[in-house]
């Protein structure tokens, strides 16, 4: 006999605190955590600065994703924006010559020309369907960078330039955490004011939405620009700190990866990505001591974590303060 | 010509047996089985193993791979997916949850089988001439094995007790329920059907071409643009996804350079999916 | 039955089970221990070309722990190998070149496999002041002003003018076309032999390349089969591809040779191509058994107890580790941390070779490809399968 769930709904109501108050109970010890803690601990391991570099790096791409899954599409196609920022920031500062600080914004926003442009059709799909369509995405752009290369363009960037102003792994740390603060509140504000509203209606019932007047497109697209925008970003930053970019930089796997650091902290919360993106890159790196069995275990314990908290990591507070 | 329309015809069997199971498990579960090409070289491993290694006959082998991968799919039903289905808010946890086993049954393979290329020598030899074309015996065989294997999972699908269950569930699972029906056990069987078959075609595949450890994501990449080209959940999606991939595939490679190929399938597919989202048989979303 | 406590504290007590077993293993020894890195592509269809890197430095380094260790200045010390792999993802290179020489402070590692890999690894190498022995031909990696690089084994421009010129004159090989595997290594090296092959008046018929993640080789080859070449040259084909490519062009017809510049596998050959398998000229490993020493037969076994089975690139990957160790003697304890020592002691370096039965010199070599001495000087040796076996072309090595 099938139960009938009786549970409450899914959609966690705001406690009635001050949207600041809210944020700030967050976002304060986060950047205390980012930017006091890690470099008080961690000042002396330029080995461990680098993994938490990529882990802000990495959230910062998530954070993009994670607003896409706001609309509710499952989006695999973070890689190929990661993939055109690393490029274009790549040729920018090595063939012009550019300071990094002004290819960067040029290659988010050309990721975010891009994704505008792609996106305004593409997000007409859903479900599985718009899923499949951002992998082959990402594949696309893979092979499109594979090609060039072929052709007599670049294929691949290499020497490129640490960015002027940052000498040392702490530096690239700062920019990074920096970085991923403002990424956070930025999307927290997004998600709290009536444009994350409508997103949140449009994920409830896009139909629903539209009969009242929404323009779903324009907000779809918004969406999807922006998360773009960040994954360009993202891969415009991890050229500079790799001093490289190649086709198979990003790869459909990335992708997917952009994708479970979401899931893994939880879908609900502006924090998740950056939970899901920390804890999974920080087991990866624990686990590189046993070399045969590290991704047999990274497997297991994703499995794990899945059937304990389907809902993410973050929904563990939401447990263990609520229901029996 | 006749070669690449004989290249086309066997790649397009292959590729049925892959779309066919996973159409099976997303028409019946709604879950994607991003797993789908690790059961294929789990299938494959298991075929080397019992042949090459223990020396067993072939169809021994075909079978253990397909009653192994068949358990493992049944396995995941039960403990992983039910569960999660059943536990959490948003339908694409199961994706997540999907992803994670395909990442476990890679890694399980590395750890079980290492990371070599491996094959089997063809189950027979010689080459058959058709026109110009060449068809080696064992591939012949492996598209007949598959042609009577798609034939009897459509009959099966179609007339059997168990198989018309499958349909409803696919078409309505609350209506299927009302009927009486266990679906629990449905699904669970749809998911080892679908899974076996994966394991089926691997099994058949490394006598043609070899199998090692890592080639799971780009199967699953094949199987989820036969699906997108077919339209998913849909049996003769399925096989029409994998006929087009099949050809589209052969003639790709006779007349342009290599990767190409693949960008246009690529590009063609997003313009495609524009104008049609459902793929061309497909039952539209939502 | 929805997530109860009990579930979650069961589920806590296996992620703490988990990263407590993931916590960094320290097996604490007795004595010195020298620490060597191994950075290389493990898992994948190249997996066999990282795995045999690592396996041939825990052979190597089984044999000398089994005597009590390294003797360098007088003392022993232990030898441990750090293992990491990259899965041909060049982040993961640079995020493992990191750790061995940053957080584990290793100053000599043996790898990567691929032409990106080992320049992204680049910097990072000369930043922290270590010496890497990659098993890619860039040669941006091995000219100056890079220093940090030494090749482990033979280019495939190195052999392409010897194995053509062989083919060419011994054989009757007129027609060649290359199928090259569509990356950066594949195409590199494509491109370098198509300038051979004109140099010595063969004529080039076609020039296909392949994904690497093709599964099925059959509609690949197809064009390249018509055209009836003499020779397909494949470039970097991947152990696991080679007999694929073999077996779909013989089933199509084809009856001329094929040739590779990269290392490929017997045992995968056997087992894949089966009575296809014959006609494959291409690089052997280093220490056929027409020319090993009883020293590479104690190789081979300890390689076989470590790796379960022999892979015949370990005849060449054979060479690292021993060369590393071999140079560090000369520069005494001190090489160890400093690197410069070690490169000052690659010039004038000359030892008996210890895997030739016969009595040669084992230097570095380079001079002639890339202005310095940056590479092993492993023997060239050319093998071509029959029966299902390697059997030796030629012996030569790579002049200076």
């Amino acid at each position: 006999m099938a139960q009938i769930d009786t549970s409450p709904p899914a959609v966690v109501q705001p406690p009635a605190r001050s949207g600041a108050g809210r944020f700030l109970l967050v976002f304060a010890p986060l950047a205390a955590l980012l930017l006091i803690g890690v470099p008080l601990f961690l000042g002396g391991m330029p080995y461990w600065l680098n993994v938490v570099t990529n882990a802000c790096l990495l959230s910062f791409g998530s954070l993009g994703v994670w607003l896409t899954f706001s609309i509710g599409r499952v989006n695999i196609a973070q890689g190929a924006f990661a993939l055109i920022g690393g490029y274009t920031v790549g040729l920018l500062t090595t063939a012009l010559g550019l300071s990094f600080w002004v290819a960067l914004p040029l290659a988010g926003l050309f990721a975010a020309v891009i994704g505008f442009v792609i996106g305004w059709p593409l997000l007409r799909l859903r479900g599985i369907y718009f899923a499949m369509v951002t992998l082959s995405l990402t594949e696309a752009v893979r092979l499109v960078f594979l090609n060039i290369g072929n052709l007599g363009g670049a294929g691949s960037v290499t020497n490129i330039p640490t960015p002027p102003g940052i000498a040392s792994p702490m530096d690239f740390y700062l920019f990074a955490a920096v970085l991923l603060l403002v990424g956070y509140a930025g999307i927290w504000r997004l998600q709290e004011s009536r444009i994350g509203g409508v997103f949140r209606s449009m994920r409830q019932n896009e139909e629903l939405a539209a009969s009242i007047g929404i323009d779903v497109a324009l907000y779809r697209a918004m969406a999807f620009t922006i998360c773009c925008f960040m994954g360009g970003i993202a891969g415009g930053a991890f050229a500079s700190l790799q001093q490289n970019v190649y086709p198979q930089t990003y790869t459909v796997s990335d992708s997917i990866n952009f994708m479970l650091y979401c899931f893994l902290g939880g879908l609900e919360f502006v924090l998740g990505p950056i939970v899901g993106t920390f804890a999974l890159v920080i087991a990866f790196e624990l686990l590189r001591a046993i070399q045969e069995y590290q991704a047999l275990l990274y497997g297991i314990l994703m499995i794990v974590v899945m059937l304990f908290l389907p809902n993410g990591l973050l929904s563990l507070r939401r447990l263990l303060g609520g229901r029996e | 010509m006749e070669q690449i329309l004989v290249n086309g015809a066997i790649l397009a069997a292959n590729y049925a047996l892959i779309a066919l199971g996973i159409t099976l498990i997303f028409s019946i579960m709604n879950v994607l089985n991003f797993a789908h090409g690790q059961m294929f070289m789990f299938g494959g491993l298991i075929v080397y193993w019992t042949v090459a290694q223990l020396g067993l006959p072939y169809a021994v082998g075909l079978a253990m791979a397909a009653v192994a991968v068949g358990l493992i799919g049944m396995a995941f039903e039960v403990f992983f997916f039910r569960r999660v289905m059943r536990d959490s808010t948003r339908e694409e946890n199961t994706m997540l949850l999907a992803v994670g086993t395909a990442l476990l049954l890679e890694n399980a393979a590395l750890s079980l089988f290492g990371e070599k290329q491996r094959g089997i020598p063809p189950i027979v030899t010689g080459v058959y001439r058709i026109g110009d074309a060449f068809l080696p015996a064992n591939r012949a065989l492996v598209f007949g094995i598959s042609l009577v294997l798609i034939v009897a999972i459509l009959l099966f699908v179609t007339y059997s007790k168990t198989g018309r269950a499958m349909r409803a569930l696919a078409q309505d699972r609350t209506a299927t329920l009302l009927m009486g029906v266990d679906t629990a056990r449905i699904s669970t069987l749809g998911f080892g059907l679908g899974a076996a078959l994966a394991g089926i075609a691997g099994g058949l595949l490394i006598t043609v071409s070899g199998v090692n450890a890592g080639i799971g994501t780009a199967i699953s990449t094949k199987a989820f643009i036969m699906i997108m080209i077919g339209g998913a959940g849909v049996v003769s999606g399925a096989l029409l996804g994998a006929v087009a991939l099949g050809f589209i595939e052969a003639f790709g490679y006779a007349y342009l350079p290599g990767s190409l190929t693949y960008l246009m399938i690529f590009v063609a597919l997003i313009l495609f999916l524009l104008i049609r989202p459902q793929g061309i048989m497909g039952k539209p979303w939502g | 039955m929805t997530t109860t406590r009990r579930d979650i504290l069961k589920g806590a007590g296996a992620l703490t089970l988990a990263s407590a077993i993931g916590a960094p293993m320290r097996v604490r020894a007795e004595g010195k221990v020298l620490k060597i890195g191994q950075l290389g592509v493990m898992s994948g269809p190249e997996a066999s070309w990282g795995l045999v890197n690592k396996y041939s430095a825990m052979a190597t380094a089984e044999m000398y722990n089994a005597r009590g260790g390294v003797e360098i200045d007088g003392e022993l010390y232990r030898i441990e190998i750090v293992s990491v792999d990259d899965r041909n993802d060049p982040k993961l290179t640079v995020s493992g070149a990191e750790r061995l020489t940053g957080e584990e402070g290793i100053r000599y590692f043996i790898g990567p496999n691929m032409d990106t890999t080992a320049t992204s690894v680049r910097p990072i190498a000369e930043k922290n002041q270590a010496m890497y022995i990659p098993y890619a031909f860039d040669r941006s990696l091995y000219t100056a002003p890079a220093r940090n690089a030494i090749l482990g084994m033979i280019a495939s421009y190195q052999v392409a003018p010897v194995m053509y010129k062989i083919l060419r004159d011994e054989r009757g090989v007129k027609k060649v076309a290359f199928l090259a595997r569509n990356d950066s290594d594949g195409l590199l090296q494509r491109d370098e032999a198509v300038k051979v092959a004109e140099g010595l008046g063969l004529e080039i018929l076609a020039q296909d390349t392949y994904e690497p993640s093709v599964t099925d080789f059959f509609p690949v080859v197809a064009n390249i089969v018509g055209q009836n070449p003499d020779l397909i040259v494949m470039s970097a084909v991947a152990p696991a591809h080679c007999p694929q490519i073999m077996r779909s062009a013989r089933e199509m017809g084809y009856v001329g040779l094929f040739s590779s510049e990269a290392a490929q596998d017997i045992k995968i050959i056997r087992e894949v191509a089966g009575e296809y398998g014959d006609g494959l000229v291409s690089i052997g490993g280093a220490s056929t058994p027409e020319i090993r020493s009883a020293y590479m037969e104690d190789f081979i076994e300890k390689y076989n107890a470590v790796a379960g089975e022999w892979n015949d690139e370990a005849g060449t990957k054979a060479y690292a580790l021993e060369m590393i160790l071999m140079t560090l003697r000369r520069t005494g304890a001190a090489g160890i941390g400093d690197i410069a020592l070690f490169q000052k002691a690659v010039d004038g370096f000359s030892e008996r070779n210890p895997f030739l039965k016969e009595d040669a010199a084992l230097t570095y070599v380079g001079m002639a490809d890339y202005g310095q001495k940056r590479q092993i000087g492993v023997p060239m040796v050319i093998t071509e399968t029959k029966g299902g076996d390697f059997t030796t072309l030629s012996i030569g090595s790579v002049a200076s």
